[in-house]
């Protein structure tokens, strides 16, 4: 997550490209027709193979679980939906073709959301994100490193938790692994972050950290022409397959 | 010659602009100060420690001087303090002294901060990652260092704010032995060859105090005792240091030169003897014990990549086994296996003849304790009391029972006073044997701890010691990660090294020290030992030649 996976894709301005990428989802979030949602979805999925370095392994592993999700939201908005042209009824279930098309749009529109936001997430470094937001979105440095060291900590943050529920398993608590459970971990787990935050935050000023704009930067991202043309023929190949398809 | 003459002349002539006159300083939450009327004032070039026993406001000390306190740290200060414009603080986690995914991003964001333009970035980079003698690609991830390169990692980002002075607040607390000697060499070399100023707070002595100028020595209600000279005052004021709970350095002020050559020096003898016992010790048989723990070919893996292959091998009831290897080579992981808290890949390890994976959580937990690294995670109760009681509630004894036998355990711990506390606000030490004590209200026969010792001083290390010695003499199994090798020596029946990902020794410390396997630093008597016999042997040599 959120590491460059050395693609073509990754090394497209990350300001430039989390634009395109609210852009389409804002587009995909307009249609009402699940083919035209399926043909958008399917456009994504070839980005990611052409450019984005994916693998059709990695895809199906990675989608895999939201595939639940399909059937499950897809099934919630068929039976239950309104619409007169009723295709079966049985028990308080109530199909209908509106119904249907309805549960596909909403279904594939998930999957389309996730597929997008998983397009950012696997071939965007982290840093150059943050680097990104500050030299084309004018976000204050302290934000952006602020958010850069929280990072850092996600992985202590996993550990801990493991720790933690290991010994609450070992002094025989039963339910460590239920929901019911996370209550007792959050105290002893946000003690530790909130101090190691501090120390975090004490290190940085320590080490000359202002939080201004008054500082030099190793990564300095900039937009290219190359940059632009990701977005534009992006967008644009999405509109037309919308007003194709839309229109057939 | 000439130029360190001028050098030298200069350092005379500069004025102290490091210093503090009649400083008190008080936190807004705390009635106590902190530190009281205190006068200090640190020449140019100066190397200097400051000790004291924990809580008595030397960590605060530090802060002042380097101006976090009270620019950075919200606290209520009166008096004088003059500071240096530009300085650099190491801080003993090295986990929270990082804010970037990358080696050179970290050392770029000093150089950032000092705005540095880009172009020269790169160049600075690699030099101060050679200045720390740390050879590895600038674009390694922070996260896959070791303990010890992170700290480097930090000296080097510290070095590159270019500061005047450079503050240290227990550097080395929460490396290991063979890592901490690494870093005290490469500060000391960082010192003679940039000559700046170095305030060390410190609680391990070895390795630092051969270099320092100046020890400046506080009590427990934060008043200056001693200022001058380490030799004189570790001399001196042994005593006070023992109450603070300082490591004693092992040889200093005594030359390891002179110990080795003179046989009649009082340190000599002393390690002399200390080997014998340790010989005596190692030739007494055993009598036979039924192995409470046998290893059958076990295998373990992480993310399908081998940690530890063909494992062999028992461990007998009431035996103390210490377990050592290198940062990596998988000895937490093994105590985790023994627990049950990760599968293994292959094999088998048995528990009183009983697979372990087939016991069931509550009586394995009964019969097993397991005491993590950080105590801290492992409270999940809001007073000590209760913390120490909660497995018996689990297994629902009666109350008159687990009241009896939770006041005698804190007893025994010397916890009894602070019952009614929250856990947190216990002192390192106390968490720990705290933790310790949570582990065997059940009686526990086995007990697994993960580097007990660890960014501990010597009092309390020592006193939890003591209790396990207790313990394991009434018959308790102790399995133990550690990678103090004096713990070793003294306590352990059994060592355990592991090695390129293989048990590489299993057996008494006597021979694994005698027989000094890759990376382990054998106790000083050890040393000294094969040092004088170096000698003979060379004499010997000398003498058949002239012969």
């Amino acid at each position: 997550m959120l590491t460059s996976n050395q693609s073509y894709l990754s090394v497209i301005n990350p300001a430039v490209k989390l634009i395109t990428h609210i852009l389409l989802m804002m587009m995909l979030m307009s249609l009402d027709d699940p083919l035209t949602t399926f043909c958008l979805w399917i456009f994504v999925i070839i980005i990611g193979i052409s450019i984005g370095g994916w693998r059709l392994a990695y895809l199906l592993k990675v989608l895999l679980p939201y595939t639940f999700f399909f059937v499950l939201i897809f099934w919630m908005m068929a039976a239950f939906g309104k619409g007169e042209n009723v295709l079966f009824h049985w028990a308080w279930f109530r199909v209908t073709e509106e119904s249907v098309k309805n549960g596909f749009n909403i279904s594939l529109r998930m999957l389309g959301f996730v597929t997008i936001g998983l397009l950012f997430t696997s071939t965007t470094d982290i840093n150059k994100l943050m680097m990104s937001l500050i030299h084309q979105f004018k976000l204050s440095p302290k934000w952006a490193y602020g958010f850069l060291a929280g990072f850092r900590c996600i992985p202590l943050f996993q550990e801990e938790l493991s720790q933690i529920k290991a010994a609450h398993r070992i002094r025989g608590y039963r339910n460590y692994g239920s929901w019911k459970a996370f209550s007792r971990y959050a105290v002893p787990l946000l003690t530790t972050a909130i101090r190691r935050s501090e120390r975090m935050a004490i290190a940085m000023v320590a080490r000359g950290f202002t939080g201004t704009r008054e500082r030099t930067y190793y990564i300095k991202p900039t937009v290219s022409k190359r940059d632009y043309g990701y977005l534009i023929s992006t967008l644009l190949i999405a509109g037309v397959i919308i007003l194709f398809v839309g229109s057939y | 010659m000439l130029l360190e003459q001028a050098q030298e002349q200069r350092m005379i002539r500069m004025t102290s602009l490091l210093g503090c006159k009649d400083l008190s300083v008080r936190f807004y939450n705390q009635k106590k100060q902190v530190l009281d009327h205190i006068d200090i004032t640190i020449q140019d070039g100066e190397k200097v420690l400051i000790l004291g026993p924990s809580g008595c406001g030397k960590s605060t000390l530090l802060s002042v001087l380097a101006g976090i306190i009270p620019e950075h740290m919200e606290a209520e200060v009166s008096g004088e303090v003059t500071r240096k414009k530009r300085v650099g603080v190491m801080f003993q986690d090295p986990d929270a002294q990082f804010c970037m995914k990358h080696v050179n991003e970290e050392i770029a964001f000093s150089l950032e901060n000092r705005k540095i333009p880009r172009e020269k970035m790169d160049e600075e980079i690699v030099k101060m990652l050679k200045m720390v003698g740390l050879s590895i690609d600038p674009d390694t991830p922070i996260q896959t260092l070791s303990g010890g390169m992170k700290q480097r990692l930090a000296l080097a980002c510290l070095l590159a704010l270019e500061p005047d002075v450079l503050f240290f607040d227990e550097p080395t607390a929460q490396i290991d032995p063979a890592g901490r000697k690494d870093i005290f060499a490469l500060l000391q070399q960082t010192s003679k060859r940039t000559k700046k100023t170095m305030v060390f707070v410190e609680h391990v002595l070895d390795g630092c105090i051969e270099w320092m100028d100046r020890l400046i020595l506080l009590d427990k209600n934060s008043h200056i005792i001693a200022d001058g000279i380490p030799k004189e005052i570790l001399l001196s004021y042994k005593e006070e240091m023992e109450e603070a709970g300082i490591w004693r350095p092992k040889v200093y002020p005594a030359k390891w030169e002179e110990v080795v050559h003179n046989s009649s020096h009082p340190l000599n003898g002393e390690l002399t003897q200390r080997y014998k016992s340790r010989k005596l010790w190692a030739s007494c048989k055993k009598a036979e014990i039924e192995p409470i723990i046998v290893k059958k070919n076990a295998a373990l893996a992480y993310k399908k990549s081998s940690i530890l292959n063909n494992m062999n091998g028992s461990i007998l009831r009431g035996e103390w086994v210490a377990v050592v290897g290198k940062n990596g080579s998988g000895k937490s992981t093994f105590l985790k296996v023994l627990a049950n808290l990760i599968k293994l890949k292959s094999g088998d390890i048995l528990l009183k003849g009983k697979s372990i994976s087939k016991w069931a959580d509550k009586d394995l937990y009964s019969m097993l304790g397991f005491v993590f690294q950080n105590p801290e995670l492992q409270f999940i109760n809001d007073t000590v009391f209760e913390e120490v009681a909660f497995s018996a509630r689990q297994y629902n004894f009666s109350e008159e029972e687990i009241s009896a036998k939770a006041t005698k355990l804190l007893k025994e711990f010397g916890l009894a006073e602070y019952v009614d506390l929250h856990p947190f606000m216990l002192s390192f030490g106390q968490k720990r044997r705290l933790s310790v004590a949570t582990m065997l209200l059940l009686d526990q026969e086995i007990l697994l701890l993960d580097e007990p010792t660890f960014g501990q001083d010597e009092k309390s290390a020592k006193q939890l010691l003591h209790l396990l010695k207790r313990r394991q003499e009434e018959g308790t199994t102790i399995v133990m990660v550690t990678h103090d090798m004096d713990i070793v020596d003294q306590y352990a029946d059994r060592v355990i090294l592991f090695e390129d990902k293989e048990i590489a020794y299993n057996g008494h410390p006597y021979f694994f020290f005698r027989n000094k396997r890759g990376g382990i630093i054998p106790p000083l008597h050890y040393q000294l030992i094969e040092e004088q016999g170096d000698r003979y042997a060379n004499e010997q040599s000398v003498l058949s030649v002239s012969h």
